[in-house]
């Protein structure tokens, strides 16, 4: 209730107007609905300045650049009489098989580039009091994160193929038998879509929550994707196939190669993979593991942060 | 010159920070535990030359470089703890020269054993091993030097020394250097695998530079990074702001 | 509690300078600006300071930091020049021989102790005996019992303790201070403003900033006003008071009988306000000079005796207030 003027011989006290708050309260869900939002937004540096949305624009148009390029080539080969157009397509080093390999690497920059800048300036500026003191629970801050990071990696993997799709679909003599052809990779992209942000945004949420230094998480990141191949090869070579075939598990970016031969059907584009041909369920079942045990480590680690 | 001990101690006890040391010997120890894999799994002695390259000089030493490097001066410009050593009657040269003899120094005590280690493990001690293995160790030796001081001297020039530097490392040496040839000249890696190789340290199959070439990269980018992180010292302005 | 032992070489004359007999002063600043692109931190200032303890004030962002820091050449002027004894500060480390500096942003390093640390500045600087006067820096500045402790480990008031005896060991003639109070509570306040009194009085010169206008009136013998970068005032507060002569001067006086002074005051030109307040007659005028000579010659002839006589908005406050509202 605000407080109303009051006046005496002395002095006055005069009615500003303030007024609390008394009305209904959005709850629990709402508060981590908004901070799954602003995540999603930051990774993309909307609602930031203009040199936050550098790093998200250039990946953004490198990665659907594969597919707006198979849309020009397949509308020029459709010109083409006869069936000239369909080999032309499939020889298309763009395919939805092989858009995982082109993109994952921009894919991974993306992720250690916006990732630790979710993660790591709650904790540099210590604003993480403030959260913990509201509705949401710690576990929700931590998922609420990690969620608007695996969705804003979903949607750079998912939209150029989308885009690549639509493509194939109006380039094909009628649409009706363009869907009736290409529907059939939808389930397929989405899925090896859904295992590359699941490990991907979890790796690099379970890295940027434990180093609030962000050059350093980018670095780790980095270095998460690249050394393991070096060491599988290494290993691969000087070893044995065994060997190989344990530590490639522990490697995040042949563990999606894996999982991509599999879905597709296709081998797996390093050649070290490759030879060692272990069946794709073990990959998906790798992914899982990496993304389900980061993901635990990560809210284990808000748990025990102090704040 | 009596500053000189305190401002490598200082430095040295900057950089030995818990986190970082661990990630580092973390680092460092990946191409031992390989070796240790290779001659165990892989039955009997090996060429270390493929480990040597592609793990240690292309992955393992740039990246210990970087993060030593990038720490020595940056993290305290990043702090403002610089200011300190600044307002001091001492030419800037000196405060430069103690922070690269320390990153430098930590750079070559961390890889060098390595090296050395990964090498004899992984091909015994015959004579063509130890030849492989030191010439390897040299050539981390000078190029680990060369890498700490440029990006020692990047530190001083950008706030963001970390992440162009492994831009630098991971997409200019790593892909661009390595595909046009007239570009080979601007890369550490590659200068430091000429070294290598003049020294009977070649992994097979590979092309490395000329060795009196490799050896003037290396020291025109040391002394290069030196004069330039001098100059920026001498010249350096606190943040603004009241 | 042991009090802390002030240092010889706080009483001690300062050196002399190897200037020659004109006296060089200690800082001067010419027409000095710096701007960041189109921001203009500080707006052609000029001043020059000599021994003893001068303030410098002025509200958060009016450019004291930014001062202080082309003083300790730590920025390069956009204009004009900053000299230290004679010598440009930008880009000369010898200068730092006679300059101690306390910033206030910048951190200590955390790992080391405030022992460690004034050792550290000892060192740097050359000192005969390092381990000595750092000692001596940590006693006079009360950090003994901490000394041996990480400063990342210390209160605010602490670490600022810790920077001050960092800068007190090679015992500079010119001491810049950045906030020095900020976190201190009011004993260790006390003693350090005893601590620079005397150091000034010695011959030293010492400026510092600061927000607070009780401290800058309790310390200072001279003040130099900031606001938005430029100069707004220098010299003594009082003197600067009557400077201002568009602005009325109000006095509080009480006398055998208010009401006939007041009659009398309202009829004198240089008065031009008299109210009778709370048993007290307040009385505002714009000529200090004309009021001071009027003020006794009107309560003589008119028979009445004046029992008090004080001005009641001659405080730095009220100087301070007009000077960066203008």
């Amino acid at each position: 209730m605000s407080q109303a003027g009051v006046s005496g011989p002395g002095g006055n006290i005069y009615d500003l107007g303030y007024q609390s708050y008394d009305g209904p309260r959005l709850g629990r869900r709402s508060a981590t609905g908004a901070l799954f939002r602003s995540a999603l937004l930051a990774c993309f540096g909307i609602g930031r300045g203009g040199r936050a949305k550098i790093v998200p624009i250039v990946l953004g148009v490198l990665v659907v650049l594969p597919a707006v390029l198979a849309i020009g080539i397949s509308a020029l080969a459709a010109q083409a009489p006869g069936s000239g157009g369909d080999a032309l397509e499939n020889a298309s080093p763009v395919r939805f098989a092989t858009y995982h390999g082109l993109i994952v690497i921009l894919v991974m920059l993306f992720a250690a580039a916006q990732g630790p800048e979710l993660f790591g300036r709650d904790q540099r500026y210590g604003v993480l009091p403030l959260y913990f003191s509201r509705v949401l629970t710690r576990i929700d801050y931590a998922l609420a994160k990690t969620a608007g990071l695996w969705v804003a990696l979903l949607l750079l993997i998912l939209v150029p193929q989308a885009l690549l799709l639509g493509g194939r679909i109006f380039v094909a003599p009628d649409p009706v038998t363009g869907v009736g052809k290409e529907i059939a990779s939808v389930p397929l992209f989405v899925a090896q879509g859904l295992l590359t942000a699941g490990l991907l945004g979890s790796l690099t949420a379970l890295v940027a929550s434990y180093t609030p230094r962000r050059a350093y998480a980018t670095a780790i990141v980095i270095a998460i994707f690249i050394i393991p191949p070096i060491i599988v090869a290494l290993v691969g070579n000087l070893v044995g196939d065994d060997a190989a075939r344990i530590l490639v598990l522990l490697s995040p970016g042949d563990v999606l190669d894996g999982t991509n031969a599999w879905i597709y059907g296709t081998i797996p584009d390093g050649p070290v993979v490759a030879s060692l041909a272990l069946p794709g369920l073990v990959y998906l079942a790798a992914a899982l593991v990496g993304i389900v045990g980061a993901t635990g480590l990560t809210i284990r680690r808000y748990l025990t942060i102090r704040a | 010159m009596n500053a000189f001990m305190p401002l490598v101690g200082v430095t040295l006890r900057g950089l030995l920070g818990r986190r970082r040391l661990a990630l580092m010997l973390l680092l460092v120890a990946l191409p031992v535990a390989l070796a240790v894999l290779v001659r165990i799994g892989g039955g009997g002695r090996n060429d270390a030359s493929g480990i040597l390259d592609t793990l240690v000089i292309r992955t393992v030493l740039p990246l210990v470089a970087l993060v030593l490097g990038t720490a020595a001066l940056g993290s305290e410009i990043d702090d403002g703890t610089i200011v300190h050593l600044l307002v001091k009657p001492i030419a800037r040269r000196w405060i430069i020269f103690a922070s690269a003899v320390v990153a430098a120094g930590l750079t070559a005590l961390l890889c060098v054993p390595s090296v050395i280690l990964t090498g004899l493990l992984t091909s015994g001690l015959g004579s063509a091993s130890v030849t492989t293995t030191f010439a390897f160790a040299v050539a981390v030796l000078v190029g680990g030097t060369a890498y700490t001081v440029v990006f020692m001297a990047l530190s001083t020039v950008t706030s963001r020394a970390l992440v162009i530097g492994l831009v630098y490392t991971l997409i200019w040496e790593g892909v661009i250097a390595g595909l046009l040839e007239g570009t080979r000249f601007l890369s550490i890696r590659q200068a430091t695998l000429g070294l290598a190789a003049a020294l009977g340290g070649k992994r097979p199959g590979s092309e490395p530079l000329d060795p009196v070439i490799s050896v003037a990269i290396l020291v025109v980018a040391t002394v290069g990074a030196l004069l330039i992180a001098t100059r920026q010292l001498a010249r350096f302005e606190v943040r603004g702001g009241d | 509690m042991t009090e802390p032992i002030a240092p010889a070489w706080a009483s001690a004359p300062a050196p002399p300078s190897d200037a020659p007999p004109a006296v060089v002063p200690a800082l001067q600043l010419d027409h000095v600006s710096r701007w960041y692109g189109n921001v203009v931190a500080v707006n052609d200032v000029s001043f020059a300071l000599g021994a003893g303890v001068t303030g410098l004030l002025g509200p958060n962002g009016a450019g004291k930091s930014t001062l202080l820091h082309l003083m300790a050449g730590l920025l390069r002027p956009s204009a004009g020049s900053v000299l230290v004894r004679g010598r440009a500060a930008w880009r000369d480390p010898a200068i730092y021989r006679d300059i101690g500096l306390v910033p206030e942003k910048e951190a200590v390093h955390p790992y080391l102790s405030g022992y460690e640390f004034a050792l550290l500045n000892a060192r740097l600087q050359g000192v005969p005996d390092p381990e000595g006067a750092a000692r001596r820096a940590i006693e006079i500045v009360d950090l003994v019992d901490a000394s041996h402790r990480p400063t990342g480990t210390y209160s605010k008031g602490m670490r600022q303790r810790a920077k001050i005896a960092g800068a007190l060991v090679h015992e500079p003639t010119v001491l810049l201070l950045d906030e020095p109070f900020n976190g201190m509570d009011p004993r260790q306040r006390l003693h350090m403003m005893d601590l620079l009194r005397s150091m000034a009085a010695a011959g030293r010169t010492i400026l510092f900033s600061s927000h607070i206008l009780e401290e800058v009136e309790r310390l200072a013998d001279s003040i130099l006003v900031v606001h938005a970068g430029r100069l707004a005032a220098a010299g003594d507060y009082r003197s600067i008071r009557r400077l201002m002569t568009d602005r009325p001067h109000t006095f509080r006086v009480r006398s055998s009988d208010d009401r006939r002074l007041a009659a009398a005051l309202i009829a004198d030109p240089a008065v031009f306000g008299a109210e009778l307040l709370d048993g007290r007659l307040a009385v505002s005028t714009s000529d200090y000079a004309a009021f001071t000579h009027a003020l006794p010659r009107l309560a003589a002839g008119a028979g009445i005796t004046l029992h008090e006589v004080a001005p009641t908005n001659d405080s730095l406050e009220s100087v301070f207030s007009y000077l960066v509202r203008r």
